[in-house]
């Protein structure tokens, strides 16, 4: 099983290899069933454990984010419906404002807003939960999911299993309250929870990957391998961010003075903004790309700022890109001055891949995976791409920084070509692989001897697997993903069974409380939750604990 | 609050006594800014299976009494989700207690398309996609329904023949737009599917057809992966270049459907070992699992274990499932080229705005869908009929009739029929004001001058068999920040029953008409008194509200000369002017299904009294910013 990478090399530990074994049955249902397992669940509940998994309509994927719904049945390729998370959705009952005087969101509000107030309707919830009433978080829930049964799923509530697709951070009070109000709601017998992260790479038929999701609030880079995750890495620079910064560029249009930094306050309607951005944004492929500069003399005629309804303004084309590229790339910016929790996408992404293992991070970085609102901006993911490998080149594998060590590395490097210079005239160096550490190690020679072994057994385990193809590894490369929640109607409809599935009576009893307290289950555990037909006598909130 | 003033909401009791109890607690206790684990609270918060119930109850109740003196805020966000306009709730005979749509659970009773109004059966609302199988369409830019009809000038005969297109009455636009034209005019929706598998450009949809056909061909597989093979010694652009070269990419729709063979393939050929009869579908067997474990730890060279070479178990060799290679399996290595050309034609003159679909067109389509170009007529979603019962006690509230046509109900327990029904109408300026003709005496209600007192009349009508004995209850400012003073100048009343109009007529036929004539020919000078009722009919009952209404914020010249700088300017809606009040209502019931004898006199033994109790939110009007 572990050798689904099988042109992994031998600086892989044995702990690897191990964890390795484990990180993959714990997707893949491959169970040795322990008698004692069976007697254990057996004698625990009464539950009868096949009865709430075959004989059963379609499971019900919802994936559920802070700014967009999707809802449809397993084993469709496509959402039966995508709904947006704003105002109109809050209004009263009998209240149809939203009709009578059209989208009140895309006129200008009467006065220029905070550019946090600006969003803050528009969301479901923010990660930071101190200013959010999860009570009303859990009115819009209720609302938003009755009305998508009601007017799209077109079954009753509550019948079927229902999966949910969420990111593996959520905050548990939010949790909590989301399965709360469901499992309160309606009798819905059992809630999957499944990550959206290794969603996304199932949907892009991936075992390994590197997602990296531009969602609203935050970018999260998940480093995923053998459908486990390793390493989640954050930032909050996100849509949200370009979305607001798309906000004061047009507010600063409206204004009529282009060059004038605006404050902080957004004086155009937020469903204007949001239809500029998604029709319109785009991203530089590169810095300095002459047929970009070409584009960039055009203009584009878009709604006006103020009138969205009656006129239009030109636009010079290369500006609709100044937010997407300001907000997620920051060029020009260096790399020390971001906190901690804003890195620029590109440094994510690097950072994410350097908190890797040097095998797992070969073959992450030639799979990586962009979802969320963001993938789908023109030129971005190419330009995150680019700048990623611009970042490689300068540093290496390396997390070491510093004038002192440049100056080191010069001596070292200078040593070495001193020896490279005996050396030549023996043996004929290899040349260092793409994705190795290229640059740097004062080992280098001490490795590059052991290199011929390491081909030699690779060769021969090459020769043997002739059918088998060996998976790209080490060098950048991005493949598309149909997103998490096909990926999650994708393994539903396997009869895959996800790693979390609560059930309701133990929820209602505990609730998030009777998960089994280890994040890291012991393995006969896990393997029980991933039995066909078992019954689990515990569960686990597994990633999400 | 869009409802034209004045307007009259009621709160849903359920509202006070939420439903997810241990979410409620628990948010009291535990708090939100800490997303890690608390267990202690959490634990003890939700233990409310049936034997704690009581318990929980009654502290709910306890908490609830403690949310009920502070007064219910319509301006709260959460007061959204609770206040209903008094004709779109239920009520429960059973429970006894007003049912929003929040309280009840649904049941489908039949799908229909809302356009043809043809009932679709269930078998084949799933296969349909919850869509109409017929010809209805709406338009995917704009939404209306979408015609058949023919092209006239491809032929000029009278029968109505040759290619047909759909069109849109209101935008104008057609399938010939996308370039789809259709044979017949019928079966419009097969013939659109059938189009949309085969032709190229607009063929994002569904292609399954291809995909399985290549993934069928040994032939196609073999080639595929030495293309793959190659590719890690190529360049991988010249790779995906080739590939995008020899077949356009799939769709997400026949993307999904390769992913999903790919894996069940896979998960076939990686569980096909004899031994094991449980993994029918997916997993390795236990036993095989077990061995290659033992395997791996008892052997000393790893990479042995690992792949299986050298020569010790090469039966033992699990299948590996692995990941998938080509686009044939629904692996798509990310095009540059394409997102180039998307933003070249985002640039280029002939594509600008209205080129590209919006966001709300997009949602309705394929997530492939970019240009407005690539836009498909949609089918008309179905609707459902649907049952409704009360969701503690399952007694049917609503229950209507299956055919689509039919509007009746069989059962349907409308809120209005128990509780009374409030309306509000404004009253003339009081006497302060200068002389008013009595026919213009309305204040207008859109532009309510700040601090004026007005009056206004609520009238509340009762539709239930017996007599009602009302109170009402006002804070005496209302919340926020907009603080209007309000009076009940008679809070406490009696509607009369609903009886017979014509008992009414026949008996006292006197007493009431004299009244109202007495009030109407009193008019304007009919002055409003504390403590007394307005105006009294046979089943209605007015009283009189007094509000003088608050100045909003940042325009007050009054009060709070130095406060000032930390009020922002009104939040939208903030202005409007409406007063929570609080109903309790009681009736001597009759005991139940002994309805019908209205007219005798009460015995005291076979009465109930009831009560119910709920928040009413009254829509005065807007407040002007200035005096």
């Amino acid at each position: 099983m572990a050798s689904a990478n099988p042109s992994s090399d031998t600086k892989r530990t044995t702990a690897t290899v191990s964890s390795g074994l484990r990180q993959s049955q714990t997707v893949r249902p491959s169970p040795p069933q322990t008698p004692q397992q069976q007697l254990r669940s057996g004698s625990f509940t009464s539950t009868s454990p096949g009865s709430s998994f075959r004989n059963e309509d379609d499971a019900i994927i919802f994936e559920i984010g802070a700014r967009w719904l999707r809802a449809g049945f397993e084993g469709n390729g496509t959402p039966m419906c995508v709904l947006g998370i704003g105002p109109e959705e809050s209004r009263r009952a009998g209240d149809y404002r939203g009709w009578i005087e059209g989208k009140a969101d895309a006129a200008p509000p009467s006065h220029p807003v905070n550019a946090e107030d600006w969003t803050r309707t528009y969301e479901l919830w923010r990660p930071n939960l101190r200013d959010v009433d999860l009570g009303l978080v859990e009115d819009k829930i209720e609302r938003l999911f009755r009305d998508t049964y009601n007017q799209y799923l077109l079954t009753d509530a509550g019948v079927s299993r229902l999966v949910l697709v969420l990111p593996s951070l959520i905050p548990h009070p939010l949790l909590s309250s989301l399965l709360t109000t469901l499992f309160s709601r309606w009798r819905f017998p059992s809630i999957t929870l499944l990550s959206s992260a290794t969603m996304s790479a199932t949907a892009a038929g991936l075992r390994s990957a590197l997602v990296v999701d531009l969602g609203w609030a935050e970018t999260t880079v998940t480093g995923i391998y053998e459908y486990r995750e390793i390493t989640t890495k954050r930032s909050m620079r996100a849509m949200k961010s370009v979305l607001q910064e798309m906000g004061r560029l047009l507010t600063s249009l409206a204004s009529g003075d282009p060059e004038k930094p605006s404050a902080d306050e957004i004086s155009v309607g937020f469903a204007y903004c949001e239809g500029v951005t998604s029709r319109l944004a785009w991203c530089k492929s590169q810095a300095g790309d002459e047929a970009m500069d070409e584009l960039s003399s055009k203009t584009v005629s878009i709604p006006s700022p103020t009138h969205p309804e009656q006129e239009y303004t030109d636009v010079p084309f290369s500006r609709l890109a100044e937010p997407v590229e300001k907000v997620l790339i920051a060029p020009g910016v260096p790399e020390d001055e971001f906190d901690d929790e804003e890195n620029s996408i590109p440094l994510l992404v690097y950072n994410t891949l350097l908190a890797l293992r040097p095998d797992t991070r070969g073959t992450c970085m030639s799979r990586i995976v962009f979802v969320g609102g963001g993938a789908r901006i023109p030129g971005l993911r190419q330009r995150i791409i680019h700048e990623v490998s611009l970042l490689i080149d300068r540093h290496g594998w390396t997390p070491v920084r510093g004038k002192a060590l440049e100056r080191q590395r010069q001596r070292l490097r200078e040593l070495r070509l001193a020896t490279e210079k005996q050396a030549s005239n023996r043996e004929p160096e290899q040349p260092a692989s793409a994705d190795a550490s290229s640059s740097t190690d004062g080992e280098r020679p001490g490795l590059s001897k052991e290199e011929p072994e390491l081909d030699f057994v690779e060769q021969k385990l090459r020769r043997q697997n002739k059918d088998i193809p060996v998976p790209k590894q080490g060098v950048l490369r991005e493949v598309e993903s149909l997103g998490a929640w096909a990926g999650a109607s994708l393994a539903t409809s396997l009869k895959i069974r996800g790693m979390v599935e609560i059930d309701r009576e133990k929820f209602l009893q505990h609730g998030l409380a009777g998960a089994t307290r280890d994040s890291e289950p012991p393995v006969p555990d896990r393997r029980s939750g991933l039995r066909a037909g078992g019954d689990r006598s515990s569960w686990t909130l597994a990633g999400w604990a | 609050m869009s409802r034209p003033f004045p307007y009259t909401y009621i709160s849903c009791p359920c509202a006070d006594t939420p439903v997810p109890e241990p979410g409620r607690k628990r948010k009291s206790t535990l708090s939100p800014q800490k997303p890690e684990r608390t267990s202690v609270p959490a634990e003890d918060s939700q233990e409310t299976q049936k034997e704690k119930d009581d318990d929980d109850e009654q502290e709910q109740e306890a908490q609830g009494e403690d949310e009920e003196e502070q007064t219910f805020d319509p301006r709260s966000p959460r007061s959204n989700f609770s206040l209903y306009p008094p004709e779109q709730l239920l009520y429960c005979e059973d429970c006894h207690q007003i049912k929003c749509p929040r309280c009840i659970t649904e049941e489908i009773v039949s799908w229909y398309c809302p356009n043809c109004l043809f009932e679709t059966p269930s078998s084949m609302v799933k296969s349909d996609g919850n869509r109409c199988g017929r010809n209805c369409f709406n338009c995917p830019a704009c939404t209306a329904p979408l015609a058949v009809s023919a092209i006239e000038n491809m032929a000029g005969n009278a029968t109505q023949q040759g290619p047909w297109v759909l069109s849109c009455g209101y935008c104008l636009w057609t399938t010939l737009d996308i370039g789809i034209k259709f044979d017949k005019p019928t079966n419009i929706r097969s013939q659109l599917q059938k189009m949309t598998d085969s032709t190229a450009p607009a063929s994002f949809d569904r292609k399954p057809s291809r995909t399985f056909g290549d993934l069928k061909s040994p032939l196609a597989t073999f080639s595929s992966i030495d293309e793959q093979s190659n590719a890690r010694h190529e360049e991988d652009p010249d790779q995906s270049a080739h590939k995008e070269d020899s077949a356009p990419p799939l769709g997400a729709e026949a993307r999904f459907a390769a992913l999903k063979s790919f894996y069940r393939t896979q998960i076939n050929e990686t569980s096909n070992s004899p031994s094991d009869p449980l993994s029918s579908e997916f997993g390795f067997s236990s036993p095989g699992a077990l061995n290659r474990l033992m395997s791996l730890y008892a052997s000393s060279s790893r990479l042995g274990g690992l792949y299986g070479s050298g020569n010790k178990k090469p039966k033992s060799k699990p299948p590996v499932m692995r990941e998938a290679l080509t686009a044939s399996e629904g692996l798509r290595i990310a095009d540059s080229l394409a997102e180039v050309e998307v933003i070249e034609r985002l640039a280029s003159a002939d594509c600008g705005w209205n080129g590209v679909a919006s966001a709300d067109q997009r949602t309705e389509q394929s997530p492939d869908v970019r240009f407005v170009d690539d836009l498909l007529p949609l089918p008309v979603l179905l609707r459902t009929k649907r049952a409704k019962r009360c969701k503690p006690c399952k007694h049917i509230l609503v229950k209507p009739e299956t055919k689509p046509q039919s509007t009746r109900f069989r059962i349907r327990l409308i809120a209005l029929s128990y509780i009374p029904l409030p309306t509000l109408r404004p009253l003339a300026f009081p006497s302060s004001s200068s002389v008013v003709s009595p026919t213009v005496p309305a204040p207008d209600l859109t532009a309510l001058p700040p601090l004026r007192p007005i009056h206004v009349l609520l009238n509340l009508k009762n539709h239930m068999f017996d007599p009602v004995r009302i109170t009402l209850a006002t804070p005496s400012v209302t919340p926020g920040r907009v603080s209007s003073k309000v009076t009940v100048l008679c809070p406490q009343f009696e509607i009369g029953a609903n009886s017979d109009v014509w008992d009414e007529a026949l008996q006292g036929a006197e007493a009431p008409i004299a009244d109202s004539r007495s009030a109407t020919l009193r008019g304007g000078e009919k002055v409003p008194e504390a403590g007394k009722v307005w105006d009294k009919g046979r089943n209605w009952t007015t009283v009189v509200l007094e509000v003088v209404p608050g100045t909003l914020p940042g325009t007050d010249p009054l009060s709070q000369g130095g406060a000032d700088d930390g009020q922002s300017p009104a939040l939208p809606d903030e202005d409007v002017l409406e007063i929570p009040v609080f109903v309790h209502m009681e009736w001597e019931a009759e005991v139940q299904l002994e309805q019908q004898n209205v007219g005798k006199s009460s015995k005291p033994d076979d009465l109930v009294t009831r009560e119910l109790a709920y928040w009413m939110v009254l829509g005065v009007g807007r407040i002007q910013a200035g005096l």
